[in-house]
């Protein structure tokens, strides 16, 4: 117990990472995820099939594999376009460019999805009432769209939490590597990667619980919840 | 015709020459010219398929005609050739005439994330750019007018059919058309709840708004319109003041569909 104490710190300095690296993956890949359903739907192939192309490819493969050749094919990629030397993909980067890629990628499906379920109803609406295409997007699709797609996206989320661990692999001082640190040096691999599980578990129940906050408040007016 | 309620003393306030639509090979408008005044209320009738939802999907460029000319109070809606097809030349004039058109729909698509309230002043924040308490004090006047003051804060979903297409009515009307579309408002609605919302167009008509209205209600059209236009295969077969052209059709095709029509 007293080593859980002293190594307190650093273990919430590792969740601080873990927590980082997790949120912004998600701000990443909703963007991603989104511009990739869009390319999805269009109407142009050129759009279309490089979108699925890549989405189907990112699925396809284990996301560890996805993160150790970012990590070191992006170095070297980067080394041969620039003066050997100049810039080293960091572990951070590395891990918040591969989570992301697969955060969107599936995210991608979610948003596909959920936009299909708007109604064209919906949307014709807002066009003749002299929306915008974008104010049409924004007001009307957008909100409904939400409202699909967070249950998937909370699944999704809660899988990237967890796939941070693998980061921690090329070098990344998260929350894994730290308990793992301290379980070598007190020898006490047992008390420490349970800490860290409770740590992970923490996170996850908080944001099942803001999830369930944000899925009731975007399913005001529909049919069946009142 | 002159009406106490200014039917046919008007501007011109919807001016449509020569419209014409094909889907792919199917030409479903094959030249259809129409001029409303302001205070006019033109039926639309015409059976399934003849093109008068068509029609007035083409003056609000939900579809894009493939010719012809749409004028809204003077002003012509430009248009262009993109890759061979025609489109509209300014995607922003569009939209400013199109929020000077209301349309009601059908299916009423009243936006479901949206309450009754926020439904009437969404287009009145969004597109005219009105405060939102501007846009909530119009929005109140427009729901007590339909009748439906008291479901403010009730979702679509929770609303019958006939309130629902009030509601549509009042969205419509926040905007302040110039002229208001309505495409078949009734023929969704379970019979019972059909003349709610029949009675508040009768009373849109007598207060003199602008209106076109396809629908199968040859009552309304009778009692309310000051014009008829009925369209068949695409064409305007037979038009004329309502109650002498309903006694009495130029064409025969017309005298069929009304007496198929009668309960």
């Amino acid at each position: 117990m007293d080593n859980v104490v002293e190594y307190l710190p650093l273990l919430l300095q590792g969740l601080r990472t873990t927590l980082l690296l997790a949120v912004s993956t998600v701000v990443v890949g909703l963007a991603l995820g989104m511009l990739l359903a869009m390319a999805k739907l269009s109407d142009h192939g050129w759009l279309k099939r490089p979108a699925y192309a890549l989405t189907n490819f990112l699925r396809g493969i284990p996301e560890f594999l996805v993160l150790l050749v970012i990590y070191f094919g992006g170095t070297q990629v980067l080394n041969s376009i620039l003066p050997p030397g100049t810039i080293e993909v960091s572990p951070f980067v590395a891990g918040l460019i591969a989570l992301a890629l697969i955060f969107g990628s599936y995210a991608s499906e979610t948003f596909r999805a959920a936009f299909q379920s708007v109604p064209n109803g919906q949307i014709e609406a807002g066009r003749a009432y002299g929306f915008s295409a974008w104010k049409t997007f924004r007001y009307i699709q957008l909100p409904q769209i939400w409202r699909v797609a967070i249950p998937g996206l909370g699944n999704l989320w809660q899988g990237s939490v967890k796939d941070t661990a693998l980061v921690s692999v090329v070098g990344l001082d998260d929350l894994m590597r730290k308990s793992g640190q301290a379980a070598q040096s007190t020898r006490e691999p047992f008390t420490f990667y349970l800490v860290a599980s409770l740590m992970f578990l923490l996170i996850t129940l908080v944001s099942m619980w803001i999830i369930g906050r944000l899925e009731k408040r975007a399913s005001r007016g529909m049919a069946g919840v009142r | 015709m002159v009406t106490p309620n200014g039917h046919g003393n008007g501007r011109a306030a919807l001016e449509v020459t020569g419209l014409r639509k094909a889907f792919g090979s199917h030409e479903v408008l094959k030249g259809i010219s129409l001029t409303a005044r302001d205070h006019d209320v033109v039926a639309i009738l015409g059976s399934s398929g003849s093109g008068k939802s068509t029609f007035l999907r083409c003056i609000n460029l939900l579809e894009i005609p493939s010719a012809g000319e749409v004028r809204v109070k003077g002003e012509l809606i430009e248009m262009t050739q993109r890759r061979g097809e025609p489109a509209p030349a300014n995607m922003k004039q569009v939209d400013r005439i199109r929020s000077k058109l209301s349309m009601v729909f059908q299916q009423f698509n009243l936006w479901q994330h949206m309450t009754v309230l926020e439904n009437v002043t969404a287009g009145q924040i969004h597109v005219l750019g009105r405060d939102k308490a501007e846009a909530t004090e119009k929005a109140e006047a427009m729901l007590a007018k339909v009748g439906v003051a008291d479901k403010r804060s009730h979702y679509p979903s929770q609303l019958s059919g006939g309130q629902q297409q009030r509601v549509a009515i009042a969205r419509a009307l926040a905007m302040d058309p110039e002229v208001m579309l309505f495409d078949e408002p009734t023929s969704a609605l379970d019979p019972e709840l059909v003349n709610e919302v029949l009675r508040v167009m009768r009373s849109l008509a007598e207060e003199g708004r602008t209106m076109l209205v396809v629908t199968h209600e040859i009552g309304f059209a009778r009692e309310a319109a000051n014009k008829v236009m009925f369209l068949h295969q695409g064409l305007v077969e037979d038009e004329g003041e309502p109650r002498a052209l309903l006694a009495n059709p130029n064409s025969e095709r017309f005298r069929q569909f009304l007496s198929g029509s009668l309960k």
